[in-house]
């Protein structure tokens, strides 16, 4: 189905002729089905290409006057950037990618949603500071991973969840009316995410977003680092074979084996004590495995070695600001891992880490996840104390084996990531299993996956573990299951009358 | 005959992650200058790059999108510049560019293709190059006291530009000689490389020419091929293979320049003013340059190619050597560009096919970063990117590689 032609043309008035299209071709570009997924993602009626937030409250007005739906996306690497009922149009911000100011003093950037990770992330770095980097790759949008979906990142460990980088936003609301939020709103700036009052931060953000439910976001801030790390990383060679250096006094990675990830959590805890480390992760070890190697069939080649040689794989990247203060550090690691039981893995591996790290490139490299054919999903993402997490990772055993044993999900019972941060008070999961997309029951089998990682969710108490699904199926479980789709739902109905938070 | 299901595994891996527009992080450098796809950068729709190619691809596969004329210029506006190919094999194991390719292939066959393509293979039936230079003036240029040496297994091959813009073969043939190395050229029998209709979805009439110059070199007991032009040397490592056509090694001057040089048989004028410059790297020279090995077989679960496949990422492209060989001129200084090497980002001549006015943002695109990279003049080793690249409203002089290094030579 197509627009109606006059709302073609009001639309058409608002962003350019060259800017918005529905040309079946064009439209093609963002239906693809996606291998995590069985089914097509539905077609737009048209995209449009605002370039500013006038443009953007202007096309959502018009949206309101003919009862036409709308769906913000960037780089549509998740599910829920698609148009899901007729009648859609695609709000892209392609050409709302500017970064509106960096402040060096208040560490804060103020962007709009098409600027990139990999746009924004020089830049920062350039000014002697950083911000934590989601895995979702070069071209994932800063402004949606920070403000409205994504949930945890990597190298948490010495700051905080990306919630908390959150700052001042500002919004489109469903009735077209530009909001801005915290000190935004009181002409003071960016820097500050509240003013009197509830904080809007939690509403527009959440936990993990909500994924452009309450409005559309056209500028936010976010919060930055000082960076340990020089001003540019140097690198050298050619993708895919490309790395980095860094100084090798002030930076260090090492990697232990655990047999138990309950001395893991011990081992966390007593590094978060000592404030040592930069970055601390019980790391996943399948994407391990494919970053490590440079194809599938490589990867099959070693997999096994791999899965054996690093079932429970501790990271911990030391960047300290002098020799000194490495040996230091490096005497506390030491002494923590031989108490908990560690085993230092061979500098082989240790290499490869310093090969790779920045963070931020090593978490596009994740991005090799998908080289298995692109069927995945991240469940359990959810924040608890490192203590409860591990807990939960020792769970995973009582419902896994029923499905990688019968080849239902693919066989890495261990794959799964504990990031700590604020220096071990609270820490963050992951749980990150694959499936075979050429079997024609795969989908059913994820979905079983799911509810049984739920229901031992249940079980122990995991209160905040998402389980890849909310809705009716989260409802199904219960208080104890996240009702933050029904709070959503009633937030936006504040928002936007003509919402039924009952439908 | 097209067979866009070859490619179905490519199709339905995409995540939609974007990796395919974006310069990887090891080359990053801020936010300009990020974009690696040239077409998303002009038009702003997904539809217009390797993630929306591929998509397109799927649909007109799966009868879901009609095949049009109109579809057919929009495809064609791709540059082929296998940027996206590049960034996608990172970290995956798909064939972006090559489901480009095919689907260019498949609107071709069914009758779908922009005239200025069309052109070209009908120029080529009628006795002429794929630009309308008729064969026999393809060596015009040719000054009249040249001597091959007719015993020479080695050919430097002119290429359709020659007839344009001589210089490139001719300064080719004088360091060459000033190497000592014996050449001859194939005035009677040498055609266009074939890369234009190949790249263009003209597979059988790209066949007709790859077959004619393999079995020229053939017949003349050539063994190694010296291409002057980018693009000739991208066809003949990554077209001709397709057609079994493999007994010729294919050299670029830059490459036997840096050999040259390392063994003292160059040596270059000191006395000439400074020149500060920057190395385009051009696609078919550089991450499209890799030589193609074909792969017939099984798809298993969770992406095991069996038997074991080749997979071209654009790691091993003639990079270094251009480099090399600047580094070697005395005065000439190269600053590098943010998109560089595997991250280049293309001149953008093909698009012109379909769409002139993107094909010259793109050019613009380029110069605008050479500028920012602070250089005079932008040094480069292909015809078509030299004419994409000195157009435009405010260009940089662009100098081929072969023309610098024979004008500074001692
Ligand atoms: C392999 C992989 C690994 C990942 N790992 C991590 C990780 O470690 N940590 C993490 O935090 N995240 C991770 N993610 C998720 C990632 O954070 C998000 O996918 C990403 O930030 C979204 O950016 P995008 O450009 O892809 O947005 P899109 O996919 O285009 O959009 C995402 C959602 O936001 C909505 N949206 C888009 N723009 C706006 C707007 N301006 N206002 C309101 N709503 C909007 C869309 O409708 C959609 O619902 C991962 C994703 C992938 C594919
Ligand atoms: S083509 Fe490759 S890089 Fe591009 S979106 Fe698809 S998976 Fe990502
Ligand atoms: S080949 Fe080049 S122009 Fe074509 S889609 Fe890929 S990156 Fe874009």
């Amino acid at each position: 189905m197509s627009l109606p032609k006059a709302v073609y043309e009001e639309l058409e008035k608002v962003v350019g002729s060259r800017n918005i299209s529905d040309k079946e071709y064009v439209l093609a570009g963002n239906r693809a089905q996606t291998p995590e997924i069985p089914v097509r993602h539905r077609s737009a009626d048209a995209i449009v290409l605002p370039g500013s937030t006038e443009e953007v409250a202007e096309i959502v007005r018009i949206c309101r006057r003919h009862g036409v739906r709308y769906v913000g996306t960037v780089s549509g690497g998740i599910p829920t950037a698609y148009a899901t009922e007729e009648n859609t149009i695609l709000i892209h911000f392609k050409r709302m990618n500017r970064i509106l100011e960096i402040n060096e003093k208040d560490r804060y950037a103020v962007v709009e949603p098409g600027v990139r990770h990999v746009q924004l992330y020089p830049e920062v770095r350039k000014r002697g500071l950083s911000y934590t980097a989601a895995a979702v790759g070069p071209g994932g949008s800063v402004l949606v991973n920070i403000a409205c979906t994504g949930g945890d990142h990597h190298n948490q460990y010495g700051s905080s969840r990306p919630t908390r980088y959150l700052l001042g936003v500002e919004m489109v609301t469903p009735e077209g009316e530009i909001l801005r939020t915290g000190s935004l709103e009181a002409g003071a700036g960016w820097f500050c995410p509240e003013s009197a009052g509830p904080s809007l931060r939690g509403i527009v953000k959440g936990y993990s977003g909500n994924a452009g439910h309450i409005g559309i976001v056209t500028k936010c801030a976010i919060a930055l680092d000082r960076c340990k790390g020089p001003a540019a990383t140097r690198t050298e060679g050619v993708s895919p074979h490309s790395r980095i250096y860094m100084d090798d006094e002030c930076s260090r990675v090492y990697v232990f084996n655990y047999s138990s990830i309950q001395d893991v959590g011990r081992a966390m805890l007593a590094l978060g004590e000592s404030e040592v480390g930069a970055t601390v992760q019980k790391y996943f070890y399948l994407p391990l495995s494919l970053m490590m190697t440079s194809s599938a069939n490589e990867f099959w080649e070693k997999w096994d070695g791999f899965r054996k040689a690093f079932p429970m794989p501790l990271v911990v990247h030391l960047a300290p600001h002098s020799v000194r203060e490495r040996e230091y550090e490096e005497k506390i690691l030491f002494d923590v891992v031989r108490e908990t039981g560690g085993v230092r893995l061979p500098r082989e591996l240790e290499r490869w880490w310093e090969e790779h790290m920045d963070y931020f490139m090593i978490v596009s490299r994740l991005q090799s996840v998908l080289r298995l054919g692109g069927s995945w999903l991240p469940i359990k993402t959810g924040g608890e104390s490192v203590r409860h997490l591990c807990d939960i990772g020792d769970s995973i055993r009582e419902f896994i084996h029923d499905f990688t044993d019968t080849g239902k999900i693919f066989d890495a019972p261990q794959n799964y990531q504990i990031i700590p941060m604020e220096y071990g008070h609270f820490a963050s999961f992951e749980l990150l299993f694959m499936w075979d997309r050429t079997d024609p029951n795969s989908f059913r089998y994820m979905q079983e996956f799911c509810a049984a990682s739920r229901e031992t969710d249940l079980k122990h108490h995991a209160h905040s573990m998402t389980a890849g699904g909310y809705g009716r199926a989260g409802e199904a479980l219960g208080r104890l299951y996240c009702d933050c789709h029904l709070w959503a739902g009633r937030i936006r109905h504040s928002f936007d009358p003509d919402f039924d938070p009952d439908a | 005959m097209s067979d866009l299901n070859r490619f179905r595994y490519t199709m339905e891996s995409c995540n939609h992650c974007g990796q395919c527009k974006w310069i990887l992080p090891h080359r990053m450098s801020g936010w300009d200058f990020a974009e690696v796809c040239p077409i998303h950068s002009h038009f702003g729709f997904d539809a217009y790059s390797g993630q929306g190619l591929i998509n397109i691809a799927r649909e007109v596969m799966e009868g879901r999108l009609e095949r049009t004329d109109e579809l057919a210029a929009m495809v064609q506006t791709c540059a082929g510049c296998g940027a996206c190919d590049v960034n996608c094999k990172s970290v995956r194991d798909m064939e972006v560019l090559e489901t480009i390719f095919e689907l260019r292939r498949d609107l071709a066959e069914t009758g779908h293709l922009p005239d200025a393509c069309r052109r070209m293979a009908e120029n080529v039936s009628a006795g002429r190059d794929p630009f309308g230079v008729p064969q026999a003036e393809r060596f015009s240029w040719l000054p009249e006291d040249f001597r091959e040496d007719p015993e020479a297994d080695v050919a430097l091959f002119a290429g359709c530009s020659a007839a344009r813009d001589p210089a490139p073969v001719l300064a080719a043939m004088k360091i060459l000689k000033a190497g000592g190395v014996p050449f001859r050229l194939m005035t009677e029998d040498e055609r266009c490389c074939g890369a234009a209709l190949w790249r263009s979805g003209q597979q059988s009439a790209a066949e007709k020419l790859v077959r004619h110059n393999a079995d020229a070199f053939h017949r003349a007991g050539i063994r190694t091929v010296v291409t002057v032009c980018g693009e000739c040397f991208g066809a003949f490592r990554s077209i001709y293979p397709r057609f079994g056509e493999t007994e010729f090694r294919s050299v670029h001057i830059s490459q036997i320049a840096a050999d040259l040089i390392l063994q003292g048989r160059l040596s270059f004028r000191r006395d000439l003013p400074p020149l500060t410059v920057t190395w385009h790297d051009p696609c078919m020279l550089g991450r499209l340059s890799e030589e193609y090995v074909p792969w017939e077989g099984e798809i298993r679960s969770y992406g095991l190619h069996v038997p074991e496949k080749h997979w071209n990422r654009g790691e091993f492209g003639v990079y270094r050597e251009p480099r090399d060989v600047l580094a070697a001129i005395p005065g000439v200084e190269t600053r590098e560009m943010t998109r560089r090497m595997e991250e280049a980002w293309c001149c953008g001549y093909w698009s012109g096919l379909a769409d002139p006015e993107c094909a010259a943002a793109t050019a613009g695109e380029r110069v605008r970063e050479a500028r920012a990279a602070g250089a005079e003049v932008v040094v480069t080793s292909c015809p078509f990117c030299k004419t994409a690249l000195s157009g435009g409203t405010d260009p940089l002089p662009v100098v081929d590689l072969a023309v610098l290094i024979a004008g500074r030579l001692a």
